[in-house]
């Protein structure tokens, strides 16, 4: 049996038959006109009280006809549809809407009452701002797209929902600004999102693997937020945003590397103190990734790259050291990797406890002990830091400093100088959705740059990014 | 990939080429000229910007070199010349290589002598020479203002040393100086040659024959003040200093308490001269590629037996490397200006034949 037929009990055991579950509960009642009524539901996703009150009662005092338009008008609830499908029927009940049944009728009403436990709006830890706006998206779709609605008050917002995975079949949505973003890009966003054949989606960032052009790649190709008001600016500019249902993290597309070294703040404050933090953020990943690299190499190809007064504090401090430099190194980062990945997991007090076991009782040691040596751990402690000057790309960047730091230790300089060759040309060459990864610098695009690395007033960024090919290309009148 | 913009085109011409000109051009041109060197050097750029300002002119044309080639002498001729200028690409892209092999083992490594250092770099080459050429057009934005940092960093630092009263008197070196610079500099003069397999890469933009040109002087006149810096410092030593560009900001004053500050320029500069080198034996590929077609697996192939060869012949010549340079300078030196001289104008002459493909 593939639809809905006037027997109500034979439609209530293919169903049950589809939803064997026992969480799946039926409750059956008869009206006071006499039509005999059975309501199927999931039992933790059900608001049951909404139920009672919009559902239930009405139909128990229900004394008209058995026609479908006619009872769902007796229902005081505002979202009702009715389907034929069982298949489609069991998917409501899964997502938590209630079906209601009833004697000879060949369809059923799904009733929108489900009830899904979401936490409060809250900052995002990964994206803390001084200045500006604090909320965050959380787990629940509705909520997001609400913070998204209450910031973009217009017709042209589209959130176009899909749905994904086999199994788990999350609700994805592509919002963008109708006119504004292109419509190639957003055709070709949804064409990649249908695509998607996996069993569940658990996160946005499951999604990211679909829609990156270079899947494997270590280099970030989408861009992601945990904050409204980014991602409605993101949307202004020309850009497709995605959302995931029971993610907190929304994507957008089309990605520039840039965007990382911008923050939501740098637009809330003057745009010289705007330039000045990016200016320090590029310094900052830079001296993360090649600080513990440099260090290295010069210890074991080229001591000239020292000052001679602080080559020789060095060579008094690696002197009883019984490690190559490279091994030294790889020792302290190795250290310095377990010790962030504990604190991150731990429960906050233990996360405390831990780092002061790990600053203090290892690293005070460890260089009394003459394991490794006190410029290894400062070079490495400021290498860390940095790394957290740009939070989106700590991934990236950890595994970048890795191998930047192998290359170090086995060919030096100039093995270092070669891999940010290879660096340059896999970036440069890499595109997502017709957008270059590293515009507006290459290519370049004079324009774009006013809001890059260096920051304009808002006055001057009156026209979209070139880059992102928006049709609409005027923001300021 | 798109295509080459002119934005690129310039950045290349007046920020990338000059880098390669840092290295042992000046000493062998102190070596040859004395304090003349600038009159070579002058000549030099002077007939590559006349040849370059045709090459830019023959891209309004609108066609590749292969076919330019192929509408006047027909598809055989056509293959041949094709294949005869990607050996001498290949021909001319093996002194550089070689120079910065040399550059990268005493500039970079004190206690690491052997080949091994510069190994690694024919990696980074196959897979660069596995990219389309497109795609140095991308990189010549990054590349260009890291140049550009280079060159001033190194200039700013090494200004203050330099004592240009050196260059005086003019003609000391006499006309057999004069003509020994200008032969030995062919070989790091094929700058008009490099453009013509770009034809096609990009699109002719009105008076980009005019900019191009300009471009090119300008890096040339930054390459002509180092160059005369480089011998305000050194003078008679001028031609021992083999790595010109790493040499003359060393007497910095700063560098006793910061230590080679200067390193992080020719870091920089190293970076585009890796890019710089390679790229003629991208474009010796693509030659190939465009006269022949491009099967499935042929560019990689091409890529891997380019860098195997060069592989080789580093290997062979590894400690050759004088006579390698008195060779270039020396005696085949007139076949570079063969192709990268005479080859533009006659290109501007070709006309369409008839049934032409």
């Amino acid at each position: 049996m593939k639809n809905v037929t006037g027997d109500l009990d034979k439609t209530g055991e293919a169903l049950k038959k589809l939803l064997p579950a026992e969480d799946f509960l039926t409750f059956d009642f008869p009206a006071e006109g006499g039509i005999d009524f059975c309501i199927l539901f999931a039992d933790a996703l059900t608001d049951k009280e909404l139920l009672g009150e919009q559902v239930i009662a009405p139909l128990r005092a229900y004394r008209g006809k058995p026609l479908a338009e006619e009872v769902k008008s007796a229902l005081t609830s505002p979202e009702t549809k009715t389907e034929k499908s069982l298949e489609k029927l069991a998917e409501e009940v899964l997502i938590g809407n209630p079906v209601v049944l009833f004697s000879d009728m060949d369809m059923g009403i799904v009733v929108g009452t489900k009830k899904i436990p979401v936490r409060a709006i809250a900052e995002p830890p990964t994206d803390v701002t001084i200045k500006g706006p604090r909320e965050g998206f959380i787990e629940d779709f509705k909520t997001n797209t609400s913070l998204i609605r209450r910031r973009l008050k217009t017709g042209e917002l589209k959130i176009d929902t899909l749905s994904v995975g086999r199994r788990s079949s999350t609700t994805v949505a592509v919002c963008y600004l109708d006119g504004t973003a292109p419509k190639e890009t957003v055709e070709q966003i949804k064409k990649k999102l249908g695509e998607i054949d996996i069993d569940i989606i658990p996160d946005s960032s499951y999604l990211t693997h679909f829609l990156a052009s270079r899947p494997y790649s270590l280099v970030k190709q989408v861009g992601t937020t945990e904050k409204p008001d980014i991602f409605c600016a993101k949307l202004a500019e020309g850009r497709v945003g995605i959302l995931a249902d029971g993610s907190p993290i929304a994507l957008t597309l089309p990605y520039l590397i840039i965007e990382d070294f911008q923050s939501s703040e740098d637009y809330f404050v003057p745009p010289y103190r705007a330039t000045f933090t990016r200016l320090l953020r590029l310094f900052a990943l830079v001296v993360a990734i090649y600080l513990p690299a440099f260090y290295v190499a010069a210890q074991l190809f080229k001591l000239q790259l020292f000052p001679v007064k602080l080559l020789l504090t060095i060579a008094g401090s690696i002197r009883d050291i019984p490690f190559s430099p490279s091994l030294e190194m790889l020792l302290v980062l190795l250290v310095l990797e377990v010790l962030n990945e504990a604190s991150i997991r731990m429960p906050k007090y233990v996360g405390m406890a831990l780092s002061v076991v790990g600053a203090l009782v290892l690293g005070e040691t460890a260089v009394s002990a003459g394991f490794v040596s006190t410029p290894a751990i400062i070079i490495i402690a400021f290498s860390g830091i940095g790394l957290y000057a740009v939070p989106n790309l700590i991934e990236q960047t950890s595994v970048l400093r890795l191998f930047m730091l192998l290359v170090a230790g086995s060919v030096g300089t100039y093995g270092i100088i070669l891999a940010t060759a290879f660096i340059i040309l896999y970036l440069v060459t890499t595109e997502n959705f017709g957008v270059p990864l590293v515009a507006p610098f290459s290519p370049m695009v004079g324009r774009d740059l006013r809001d890059s690395l260096i920051k304009y007033n808002l006055g001057s960024l009156d026209k979209r990014p070139r880059t992102l090919h928006s049709p609409n290309k005027r923001r300021l009148a | 990939m798109k295509k080459i913009s002119t934005r690129q085109l310039l950045f290349f011409l007046a920020c990338i080429m000059p880098v390669g000109k840092l290295v042992l051009l000046p000493a062998r041109l102190a070596d040859t000229s004395k304090n003349d060197l600038l009159f070579p050097l002058l000549v030099s750029y002077l007939v590559q910007a006349a040849a370059i300002f045709c090459a830019l002119l023959v891209a309004k044309k609108g066609m590749t070199f292969y076919e330019l080639l192929a509408n006047t002498f027909g598809k055989i001729v056509a293959k041949i010349l094709i294949t005869l200028f990607a050996v001498f690409l290949l021909f001319a892209a093996f002194l550089p290589i070689l120079e910065q092999k040399l550059f990268v083992q005493s500039v970079f490594y004190d206690t690491l002598p052997s080949f091994v250092a510069f190994a690694p770099f024919f990696l980074f080459a196959a897979y660069l020479l596995s990219k389309p050429l497109t795609s140095h057009g991308r990189v010549w934005d990054i590349l260009a203002p890291l140049s550009v940092v280079g060159i001033l960093g190194i200039l700013i630092l090494s200004l203050s040393s330099a004592d240009f009263s050196a260059l005086a008197p003019v003609g000391a070196a006499g006309w057999k100086g004069f003509f020994r610079g200008t032969m030995s500099a062919t070989a790091w003069f094929f700058d008009a040659a490099l453009l013509l397999p770009l034809l096609g890469t990009f699109r002719y933009e009105k008076g980009l024959a005019w900019k191009g040109t300009v471009c090119y002087l300008a890096g040339g006149a930054v390459v002509a003040l180092f160059v005369a810096m480089f011998y305000g410092i050194f003078q008679e030593i001028s031609p021992n200093q083999l790595f010109a560009f790493t040499a003359t900001s060393k007497y910095f004053s700063g560098i006793s308490m910061l230590g080679r500050i200067d390193y992080i320029f020719i870091f920089a500069l190293g970076l585009v001269m890796s890019f710089y080198v390679t790229l003629p034996l991208k474009e010796s590929i693509e030659c190939v590629l465009e006269a022949y077609g491009r099967p499935r697996y042929l560019p990689t192939l091409l890529a891997l037996a380019v860098t195997a060869l060069f592989l080789a012949l580093v290997v062979i010549f590894d400690y050759r490397f004088t006579e390698v340079l008195g060779f270039f300078t020396e005696t085949v030196f007139w076949i570079i200006p063969i192709f990268s001289v005479a080859i533009p104008p006659l290109l501007l002459l070709l006309r369409r034949k008839r049934h032409a493909v």
